[in-house]
């Protein structure tokens, strides 16, 4: 790890022992600043969490219809749905968030991130990496222009032990690659549905017809066929020691039980399956969970379909009582196994949605559209304080108002709560300096 | 900001006063100032390096686009107007008091006496700290008067040979406009480009490792750069007849002799048959060769059949595929950017001008000069993409000449002497692009859009917001009225033959690629402070390419007809740890196209990929949008990624993972139509099939002793010949011997 070789061939150490880093004053700097403050009570980030659940509502989730009803507003804004009071006085929220509702005292509410890119391509890059994108982006645009939250995370908390430390289910989210890291920080992504019987992750699970007895005698053949000679010196930089290093690991995860555990959702009772919900994303969250449990640093868990211009309410009518059982359970789950305050979770998508209900032509069910003016962003564990909520937004929704926050923010409570600094200073190949979170202030009350 | 913050930067204080002895640093214009008589203080030539020396202006601190602490710097202090407004007429003039220097807060914060989130950084009694006090009671002028411009600054020695281990002191003098010069060491901040073989410490002593190489030592001062080059040759003596005898095949291998004998490293071996068809099918063509080839190659007995055979590879349409899709790699936009029907139409110009095998020198110029519609004209795409000039400006300059501005667009570049003058000009060459039609719309982009030689525009400096003339980065491009379109004018330059970075990068790249590292690494990254490891070299290649009318085929017949281009990666007594001069070849994995299409070679199953038609090879899929699993573990490049990344050729656990488990790769292997299933009802002999199946996978006939302990296990009682079959190809595919080049 210590000389990762970037794709261009510098690596890390050299930039950090005496080249761009000593030059910038920052690579050096930074690392002691870092190596400085571990030894310090009270400052800087110290690490609460060791791993983080993302639930990436991807299209936008309204906010009005979750976390923060108007049942004050007209109806063009208040919407179909009605209101239900929370674990705090004086906190509503929609009717369907009933689990949720109940239990915040367990986890913090974010009412006031809002920020100014109001397409899907933009938000989602925004969100997810908490850098805007450099230039103009169109809608349905696929854009990275620097690394996302998983993947710095992977780099800096993913240990050598064989579990790839980054993983998405059941897809990427459009800017969660790892950008100018490198393909060694993509995330795994595990495609298969949990909630299907028979079903295994992807590549670290034999394959369904192969039993471990050929499986074992293969590996053993292996070590007789391979006949190639290795530059056993460090200094020959011969790729066929990392290789045999790689699958090494490979082979460790394959063959260890604790580690196949982790993949294995069918070791989980009946009761807890059900109790997650028996759908692709409440079994999701599950397998999240699992792989919490098995040291993976970065689960996300990519959740599709929020993106209501029409049939909002027919659809969320349905919907959300589930969405609210599987994330209540996750955040419950967590909580009674001790994991919560190792365990970051949070849940959110590229923006919020429209105040006033509209129908788009051509569509005769009312929705909300694109409003990146207001979210809601729920996030629990890690030593988040329960109960919080954080910031408020106009009586009908159109602003964040008290304590507006920036993606920034969010993005660096997240980096914090991992003990990362967001203010780090990381290194493109082609050595030019990127600063982790451009505005690296964390959310204060949540730390 | 936060309690942190402060505690972080007091650890700082130690690394940059540490090597704070009392060295003295006078005024340049007063070299000896008597007591009493106060030189005049010159905030160009005497506070500048001051701020850059300590690291006020670095980019953690004051330096950052939003200053610190409402304080900033121009970054690495290239913008010495900027920086003496900030000190003397922003924050209502409370950083300098000329009545009470030594109460200015430009003194108080540095020096700790006030709480400074960056720490305690300039103690007082330093030379640098009394200069700053003289500067403020002299009334904090500009410019001293009569003081000299900084021209230039030097280095000494420029050139060293050191045994491993030696320490030499550099020294770095600065010469101004009067003739005068000063030593500026302590003010210089130095750098390494390869620290492992020659460390240079912040007073710019420098250290041979035990490593045998060559380093770039860099000193910067103000702006101005000097490079000392560092030889460290492996202990030991090598006769010189024993380099003279050495096969020179061409012009490239008395090249890489020379540098190995001044490096006193000798080369490997000429590696087997076997290997060198491998890696020429798989460089030259990007597959691995079949069986029959392997047959025929290995009882082919002419003495010229390693010629022969890279002339016959050079032939192959797959040259054409796999080449191009080196570039769609690094020119191809996003679909979902640009639109579909664009980069369809991209993809195919690019890969056609592969297949005619069009000059180098013609495709750029026609790519930077293009016009049309992105629904005939693919070229145009590079437009569509890319709709700022500055955005043209770092992909054109950096692909195309090895210059890297993006830096250059905000501030000086740091390691280079390009600044924001050098960028805007060169990007006033993109200023009059027209226009017309759908640009980029939401969702997808999907409509047409024309591209033609406009008549307004232009582009402004950020700062002077001056209208920028067109300029090259190095000798003249002049745009006239006459000029119809600017951009013809540019492509000429950058493609001119006497511009030798424009040959030189693309010859660097197709080393890259022929020998597993660029004689300049990262291959697209050319400049003082980053020598070519065998600059000679790097010539003869650029030139020869420019002489054979920028032809790849003919660069690439070069490479690979070397002596050099035939070594073992076996290494001999004197190489093992060669990794930059080519005395051995060097391992590496093979690209996942390739990687794939050999293992459809091997299993027999073709792939199917979204959007293309049956029996399409990986090289030639048209957007890295297409789905595959594989190519996306084997390090593809992300779609979405702006800007794009070279490829990498690490390894990971990941690829093992898929090699070893892939639900696919194994219905693959095993497939009832597959290569195993065939092999396993054929009536073939176990010692043929087994020489069959190491020409598949390993493309070489195994030894006595693989063949006789392969065939021991088909014909093991109860041994089931199919499960054998695919259990020794799955063995195979597993092992770095199908997974690298050697």
């Amino acid at each position: 790890m210590s000389s990762y070789q970037n794709c261009e061939g510098i690596t890390r150490r050299d930039c950090l022992q005496f080249g761009v880093g000593a030059l910038l004053g920052t690579g050096l700097v930074d690392s002691l600043r870092v190596r400085g403050e571990a030894g310090k009570q009270g400052a800087g980030p110290r690490a609460k969490a060791t791993s983080c659940i993302l639930i990436w509502m991807d299209g936008g989730p309204t906010h009005f219809e979750t976390f923060d009803p108007k049942p004050d507003a007209p109806a063009e804004y208040r919407g179909e749905f009605t209101h239900t009071s929370t674990a705090v006085p004086g906190v509503l929220y929609s009717e369907h968030m009933v689990k949720l509702a109940a239990s915040l005292g367990d986890y913090a509410m974010i009412r006031s991130i809002r920020h100014d890119q109001g397409n899907h391509g933009a938000g989602n890059h925004y969100m997810m990496t908490g850098s805007p994108p450099r230039i103009p982006v169109g809608c349905g645009a696929f854009v990275s222009f620097h690394p996302s939250m998983g993947s710095v995370v992977a780099k800096e908390l993913g240990r050598d032990n064989g579990l790839p430390a980054y993983f998405s289910m059941p897809q990427m989210s459009r800017s969660g690659g790892p950008n100018f890291l490198g393909a060694r920080y993509a995330p795994f992504v595990v495609g298969d549905d949990p909630n299907r019987e028979r079903f295994r992750v992807r590549d670290v699970a034999l394959p369904r017809e192969l039993s471990e007895a050929r499986f074992s005698s293969r590996t053993d053949l292996r070590g007789r066929i391979d006949r190639m000679v290795r530059l056993n010196d460090e200094a020959a930089g011969d790729p066929a020691m990392a290789f045999d290093e790689y699958f090494r690991q490979g082979y460790d995860l394959v063959t260890s039980p604790d580690a196949q555990k982790a993949f294995d959702i069918s070791q989980e009772s009946v009761e807890i399956r059900d109790r997650y919900g028996r759908n692709g994303f409440g079994q999701r969250c599950l397998l999240a969970r699992r792989l919490v449990e098995a040291g993976v640093p970065f689960i996300t868990v990519y959740d599709g379909g929020w993106d209501h211009h029409s049939n909002l309410f027919g659809t969320l009518r349905k919907r959300l009582p589930e969405w609210d059982n599987s994330v209540a359970t996750l955040i419950q789950d967590l909580k009674e196994r001790g994991l919560l305050d190792s365990t970051l979770v949070v849940a959110l998508g590229e923006f919020g949605r429209t105040p006033t209900i509209s129908t788009l032509s051509g569509q005769n069910a009312p929705g909300r559209d694109h409003w990146a003016n207001a979210m809601s962003v729920l996030m629990a564990g890690g030593g988040t304080p329960g109960g919080t909520v954080v910031g408020s937004t106009d009586r009908k929704g159109h602003s964040a108002l008290e304590n507006v926050l920036s993606p920034e923010n969010f993005v660096s409570t997240v980096y914090w709560k991992l003990g990362i600094d967001p203010d780090k200073v990381l290194y493109t190949p082609q050595g030019r300096p990127a600063h982790l979170v451009s505005n690296p202030t964390p959310i204060r009350e949540l730390i | 900001m936060t309690a942190w913050r402060i505690a972080g930067h007091a650890v700082l204080l130690a690394v940059i006063l540490l090597p704070s002895s009392a060295m003295l640093c006078a005024p340049v214009v007063a070299q000896t100032p008597t007591a009493g008589e106060e030189a005049a203080v010159d905030f160009n030539n005497d506070l500048m390096p001051i701020f850059t020396r300590f690291g006020c202006n670095s980019g953690p601190c004051h330096g950052k686009s939003r200053g610190q602490g409402g304080f900033q710097l121009s970054l690495l202090g290239f913008d010495p107007d900027y920086d003496f407004d900030a000190i003397v007429k922003e924050g209502r003039g409370r950083r300098v008091f000329p009545g009470a220097a030594s109460h200015s807060l430009l003194l108080q914060k540095p020096t700790g006496a006030t709480p400074h989130g960056g720490g305690r950084r300039l103690a007082e009694q330093t030379p640098e700290y009394q200069l700053l006090v003289s500067w403020i009671q002299q009334g904090m002028p500009r410019k001293a008067p009569d003081a000299p411009q900084l021209q230039k600054v030097t280095v000494a020695p420029d050139s060293l040979l050191l045994a491993n281990g030696e320490s030499r002191q550099l020294t770095v003098t600065a010469h101004y406009s009067d003739g005068t010069t000063r030593d500026v060491t302590r003010l210089t901040q130095f750098q390494s480009n390869e620290s492992p073989v020659v460390a240079v410490d912040e007073a710019g002593r420098v250290e041979a490792g035990m490593i045998t190489g060559e380093a770039a030592i860099m000193g910067r001062y103000m702006g101005q750069i000097a490079v000392c080059m560092v030889s460290v040759p492996m202990a030991g003596e090598v006769p010189a007849e024993f380099y003279a005898g050495l096969p020179r095949r061409n012009p490239i291998d008395d090249l890489v002799w020379k540098k190995l004998e001044r490096l006193a490293i000798t080369p490997s071996e000429v590696c087997d048959d076997h290997t060198f068809l491998r890696r020429a099918a798989t460089d030259i063509c990007g597959r691995v060769p079949t069986p029959e080839e392997v047959e025929s190659f290995l009882a082919d007995s002419s003495p010229d059949k390693r010629a022969a055979l890279v002339d016959r590879l050079l032939l192959e349409p797959d040259f054409a595929d796999h080449w191009a899709n080196k570039w769609v790699d690094l020119l191809r936009p996003n679909p979902y950017h640009v639109g579909i029907k664009t980069v369809l139409n991209y993809d195919r110009w690019i890969r056609q001008s592969f297949r005619e095998r069009r000059p180098w020198n013609q495709f750029v110029h026609e790519l930077i000069s293009s016009k049309g519609s992105t629904w005939r004209d693919g070229a145009v795409t590079m437009y569509r993409d890319r709709r700022t000039p500055e955005e043209i400006t770092t992909l054109v300059s950096q692909l195309f000449i090895g210059v890297r501005l993006e830096c250059a667009k905000c501030h000086h570049h740091p390691f280079e002497v390009w600044g924001q003058d050098d960028f805007y000009s060169f990007a006033a060459y993109f200023a009059k692009i027209g226009r017309k039609g759908t640009g980029i719309s939401a969702p997808i982009s999907g409509s047409e859009e024309f591209f033609f030689a406009g008549t307004s525009g232009e582009v402004r400096h950020p700062i002077t917001r001056a209208v920028m003339t067109p300029k090259p980065l190095f000798g003249t491009a002049t745009v006239t009225e006459e000029t119809e379109d600017p951009r013809e004018v540019l492509a000429d330059w950058i493609t001119s033959s006497d511009n030798h970075l424009f040959s030189q990068v693309m010859a660097n790249r197709v080393w890259a690629d022929l020998m597993g590292r660029g004689l300049v690494e990262p291959v697209d990254d050319f400049r003082a402070t980053n020598p070519p490891s065998n600059p000679e070299l790097m010539k003869l290649l650029g030139d020869y390419f420019r002489d054979q009318q920028y032809s790849l085929t003919e660069l690439v017949r070069f490479i690979a007809r070397s002596h050099v281009y035939q070594l073992s990666s076996l290494p001999s007594d004197r190489n093992l740890a060669d990794t930059r001069y080519f005395s051995r070849h060097y391992r590496h994995r093979l690209r996942a196209e390739v990687l794939l299409d050999a293992f459809t070679q091997i299993s027999g199953v073709p792939q199917k990929f979204d959007a293309m038609p049956p029996g399409t090879t990986a090289r030639q899929i048209w957007t890295h949008r297409t789905e595959s699993l594989f190519l996306d573990t084997f390090g593809r490049p992300d779609p979405n990624q702006d800007p794009p990344c070279e490829r990498t050729t690490d390894s990971t656990v990941v690829q093992s993972l898929h090699l070893m488990n892939s639900e696919q790769l194994h219905q693959d292997l095993t497939s009832d139509g597959g290569t195993a299933a065939r092999m396993a009802a054929s009536e073939m002999e176990p010692v043929p099939l087994v020489t069959q199946i190491y020409q598949l996978v390993y493309s070489r006939k195994p030894t006595e002793d693989e063949s006789s302990f392969a065939v021991g296990l088909l014909t093991a009682e109860g041994a089931n010949r199919r499960q054998v079959i695919e259990d020794l190809m799955w063995a195979m595919l597993n092992s770095p011997e199908f997974v690298l080049q050697d």
